[in-house]
């Protein structure tokens, strides 16, 4: 029984490479989810949030509008359709938060509930941890989209071209890479700061202002047009709406895709080379359980 | 003998002239004011909050200005002119979230005072001290006003010089009566969200809620004809619903007419009446449900 044990161990141990990793961060996506199924008000609450969000918008849009074309959004971006454009550019936002808050304070919600240290002794990579994370939010945020484009199809007589559904899946897996670079600097500022809350807000709530979601970056003032480039959130809304609302016809689609991709690779290398420097440095100063 | 009664032969009788006096009252403000001290005095020690709450609803705002203008052109459009009656939705809104942020603060922080405490491990302690509850919510409602108070001064100021607006400031005077009014009638509404908090405890789905709603019918960035005839009249139960309308019409246009002002005056006094009544008689329900649960302290 003993050797038995001690075999598990060493096979523990000894574990290493992707599959290893990709087996961890299923197991940590599927405890997020027990542990939030505890709680099923709140689960529900982070799915329909962003629709019920999207309603002010709505309704401030037909006062401004007065109809359901818009003459300005037409000659800003080539499209009347108002309420498609923003249905699903908005529809991205819970994705998008969901990632934001969701992982980049996995490591807070660990260490609140004393689980911290115990997950860092695991045999396993330590980015894995945010990548288990990422993996559920992109679960959680993931049901958000499709409820908001599915009430904004049957309620609000929203078209969506069906040839740009599994284009537009494939955006969605191409942004998370660059998305992920944002994640674990915000990790980075939750391990120095512990109570970063106030800076994750900060931040999402600033990358959320110069994304193209519910209007052009067109309408920004120039300097935000300049953040606003920068940020893989412009690429991903854009060419996300493009091929819901165009398929593949949709105009400057590539230009997007290309902008994503050289935006993944400047992220995540930033964003992994932050956090290993980081997780490192708190490490060496003793501050990982200090709240 | 029973154990209490021996522990209480064996206890020293604790006493002093306080307590000796002590008979219970409907309120004390001694109380209210003591903890209103010790709210601001902790809210003194972060000094940035004041600032940081009060340019972050600009990161909120900003969208909504954004979208307005992508959808309608700069400032303004016929449409919106139409069913409000003002030329320039950006002047429009920015009051709108002015007055808005109260509404908030009655919902985050007075509604969540006691989770607070809660939190901190005073709440029993608080509940156990000889003074009425009333005391301690309106001492928490008085600090959360001078709190938001500054953080709403903080965001309309900031968001009229970043969007190039300005108000009028010749009916000051019925607009700080007004908005007094409406801030007491939120007293009463933050007394029944901190009731529903002491019941069903997690309280972030719930204010969420609570908040996202009041956001969606109350008239801050259009007005109440955009809504659906139903949203409307539930708009009226909003606290802060006549206050928003009668404020911005008075910071918009500088112009003060006292039948208006009365009507609105008796409008805020009807819902301060009916808030502070169903607030206290939540409340105190809930505290008595908690009790009965011996849950008071549970997470």
């Amino acid at each position: 029984m003993s050797d038995d044990k001690d075999s598990i161990f060493q096979k523990m141990w000894k574990r290493e490479g992707f599959m290893a990793e990709l087996r961890a961060i299923n197991a940590i996506a599927i405890k997020q989810w027990k542990v939030e199924f505890s709680y099923p008000l709140s689960v529900l609450w982070f799915i329909v949030m962003p629709f019920l969000w999207f309603i002010p918008m709505l309704i401030a849009g037909q006062a401004v509008v007065g109809g359901s074309e818009s003459a300005v959004l037409g000659e800003l971006v080539g499209t009347t359709d108002w309420l498609s454009y923003i249905a699903i550019g908005t529809a991205f936002t819970g994705l998008a938060m969901s990632m934001f808050w969701g992982t980049g304070m996995s490591f807070r919600r660990e260490q609140s509930v004393g689980t911290l240290e115990t997950l860092m002794t695991t045999p396993m990579k330590r980015s894995t941890l945010v990548w288990g994370s990422m993996m559920h939010n992109l679960q959680h945020g993931g049901l958000g989209v499709i409820l908001q484009l599915v009430a904004a199809v049957l309620f609000f007589g929203v078209t969506i071209n069906a040839w740009g559904i599994l284009p537009a899946l494939a955006v969605v897996a191409l942004s998370i890479l660059a998305l992920q670079g944002i994640v674990f600097a915000l990790t980075c500022v939750v391990l120095l700061a512990k109570q970063g809350w106030m800076i994750i807000e900060f931040i999402s709530s600033a990358l959320m202002l110069v994304a193209p979601m519910a209007y052009p970056i067109a309408v920004l003032h120039p300097m935000l047009q300049y953040v606003s480039v920068a940020s893989p959130l412009t690429w991903t809304v854009e060419s996300f709406r493009g091929f819901l609302m165009y398929g593949f016809a949709a105009p400057g689609i590539v230009t997007a895709i290309v902008a994503l991709l050289i935006l993944d690779v400047v992220y995540i290398v930033v964003g992994i080379l932050m956090f290993r420097y980081t997780e490192r440095y708190v490490r060496r100063k003793g501050a990982l359980s200090q709240f | 003998m029973t154990i209490a009664d021996t522990i209480s032969e064996e206890t020293p009788r604790a006493g002093s002239l306080y307590l000796d006096s002590f008979k219970p009252r409907l309120m004390d403000w001694t109380a209210a004011r003591v903890f209103a001290a010790k709210n601001l005095r902790i809210a003194m020690r972060y000094p940035a909050n004041f600032i940081i709450w009060g340019v972050m609803p600009l990161l909120w705002l900003a969208p909504y200005m954004l979208m307005m203008t992508a959808l309608g052109g700069p400032g303004t459009s016929t449409s919106f002119t139409e069913i409000s009656g003002f030329d320039n939705f950006v002047k429009f809104a920015i009051i709108g979230w002015f007055v808005f942020q109260y509404v908030e603060a009655s919902i985050w922080s007075v509604g969540n005072s006691f989770r607070h405490e809660q939190f901190s491990g005073t709440l029993e302690p608080l509940f156990v001290t000889p003074v009425p509850r009333i005391s301690i919510l309106i001492g928490a409602a008085l600090s959360d006003t001078v709190q938001t108070s500054i953080s709403a001064i903080v965001l309309l100021t900031t968001a009229s010089f970043l969007f190039g607006v300005s108000y009028a400031l010749t009916a000051i005077a019925p607009i700080i009566v007004l908005l007094l009014m409406m801030i007491l009638a939120l007293y009463g509404f933050g007394f029944m969200v901190a009731g529903m908090i002491l019941v069903f405890k997690d309280p972030s789905v719930l204010t969420q809620f609570v908040g996202t709603a009041l956001f969606t019918v109350s008239p801050v960035n259009y007005p109440l004809q955009a809504l659906p005839i139903q949203a409307r009249y539930v708009a009226y139960l909003v606290p802060s619903t006549i206050a928003i309308i009668i404020i911005r019409e008075l910071a918009i246009t500088g112009v003060f007419e006292i039948g208006q002002f009365l009507s609105a005056a008796a409008g805020l006094g009807t819902t301060i009446l009916f808030f502070w009544l169903v607030g206290i008689a939540s409340f105190r329900y809930a505290e008595r449900w908690t009790k009965n649960r011996g849950s008071m302290g549970g997470f």
